[in-house]
């Protein structure tokens, strides 16, 4: 299973039950449609410094870097190739 | 917990001095006065510094030995605005600045904030938002390529007057988008920024607090926080850190409290015995007993989990909740074991109570506290917007 895909999963399953994992396009804007809100983007960075172990406490962060899937994959790649 | 030898050796000077700096309190107390005496002497013993890196002067200390070295100066020292004004000045600007500030920003002002001679403070809340953070109405808004333009107000600025540096929390994008806020270091003599005067209040009398107006207030983009927009997360770091240092003193109060109430149980007689042989007293000082050591153990557990990266959001609500209230509990019940000496303000409980009632206000009160323990557990969330194509 591709990590676009993890992470989607986790997505619909917290912030989407009623959404297929097929539904949710990768540039889906998460943060402007309030799919996440302040409260689940918490969860949603712990989860992914859990799951894919990036030290989300030290490393530069933002809001942005979760803002969509593809965002979230850019920033595991950068975070985990530094 | 297990502590060792250094870790003691801060603690106990900790301690020491809290004795010494908390002479006077009810005078202060009375006519809200800061103790700058008080002060400069926490900052010549260091503690500003605690969980600052040694490169810009700080202990470099955890932050279970920061909470621990705190808690004794909470039940040493009875001046508990000094010790509010000294918590707040540390997660306030020093906190955010150590984790999100650029090489710049910490260079510039970590050595003061890790001193003492730079006093810090925040500005998140306001008139009509209250702890609707998300919502707040302060704006940023830039001013060509090297600044932001803020423009506000704010209210309940906690060391606001003293303050010679601030960390003013402003949106920068739409109401209610975590992308949406920024976190400004915003030095006091800033044009436009003003500072208003010392607001009366219920407790924590000798630590002051104010209101901020901010006009057209330029400040450089060299001075934002983090990055653009995420002044959300600079706040929730900030949060995490304020509820436990900052409750973490109370946990020494209360263990001060409570042995001033075991004392007087077993000296105070009535009907020819000490009131501790009572069992409607010794209950009460058996649940404030129960009341700190589960206060200690949420507040320590939690940062344990921090540091161990787990998610601790959950955790943090419970802590926050459970000891804020619990101080109130343990004060009020003081008084009672105490009867009419304990209303006296000359004994200093009734203050303790005062002073108890703010932690349920401040840093989230209880009731958002349940809210966002119950939004965490996936309550009241709304349904997503769907239709036949999927998300839009």
């Amino acid at each position: 299973m591709s990590v676009a895909t993890v992470i989607k999963q986790h997505i619909v399953s917290e912030y989407a039950p009623d959404t297929s994992v097929d539904e949710l396009p990768s540039s889906y804007d998460l943060l402007d449609t309030g799919l996440v809100d302040s409260l689940a983007l918490l969860g949603l960075i712990t989860w992914v410094g859990e799951r894919f172990g990036v030290p989300v406490d030290e490393v530069e962060i933002s809001p942005d870097d979760f803002r969509s899937v593809d965002a979230i994959l850019r920033f595991i790649e950068i975070t985990k190739s530094a | 917990m297990q502590w060792n030898e250094d870790q003691k050796a801060l603690r106990a000077a900790a301690a020491a001095l809290g004795a010494v700096i908390g002479d006077g309190h009810l005078e202060r107390d009375a006519d809200a006065s800061f103790s700058r005496d008080g002060w400069k002497r926490l900052c010549e013993a260091g503690l500003p510094g605690l969980p600052f890196e040694p490169e810009y002067g700080g202990l470099g200390q955890s932050l279970s030995t920061t909470m621990y070295v705190l808690e004794g100066l909470g039940h040493s020292c009875r001046d508990a605005g000094l010790n509010f004004s000294a918590s707040t000045h540390l997660v306030s600007a020093g906190v955010p600045v150590q984790r999100f500030g650029s090489a710049e920003l910490k260079r510039r002002f970590l050595p003061g904030i890790v001193d003492g001679s730079t006093i810090g403070a925040h500005a998140i809340t306001e008139a009509d938002g209250g702890s609707d953070v998300m919502g707040m109405r302060t704006t940023a808004v830039p001013d060509g390529e090297d600044a932001f333009v803020l423009n506000g107000s704010k209210a309940f600025v906690s060391n606001g007057p003293i303050a010679d540096l601030i960390v003013v929390y402003a949106r920068t994008g739409r109401p209610g988008n975590p992308a949406g806020l920024t976190a400004f270091l915003v030095e006091r003599d800033t044009p436009g920024l003003t500072v208003g005067r010392p607001i009366a209040k219920m407790g924590l009398r000798s630590s002051p607090l104010c209101e901020l107006f901010l006009d057209d207030v330029r400040v450089p983009r060299s001075q934002v926080i983090g990055s653009v927009g995420a002044g959300f997360l600079v706040l929730d770091h900030v949060m995490k850190w304020e509820i436990l240092c900052s409750f973490v003193i109370n946990v020494g109060e209360m263990q001060h409290r409570l042995e001033q109430c075991v004392s007087y149980a077993r000296t105070r007689r009535q009907f020819g015995r000490h009131i501790g042989s009572y069992q409607s007293v010794s209950n009460l000082i058996v649940g404030m007993r129960i009341d700190v050591e589960t206060s200690r153990k949420w507040l320590y557990d939690t940062a344990e989990k921090i540091v161990g990266r787990e998610n601790a959001a959950v955790d943090v609500a419970i802590s926050k909740l459970v000891v804020s209230e619990a101080n109130v509990r343990s004060a009020l019940t003081a008084i009672q074991i105490y009867g009419g000496h304990g209303y006296m303000a000359e004994v200093g409980l009734e203050k303790e109570l005062r002073n108890a009632v703010a932690g349920t206000l401040y840093s989230g009160t209880t009731q958002i506290q349940q809210q966002r323990i119950a939004a965490l557990m996936g309550l009241g969330r709304p349904a997503p917007a769907r239709t036949e194509q999927g998300l839009e």
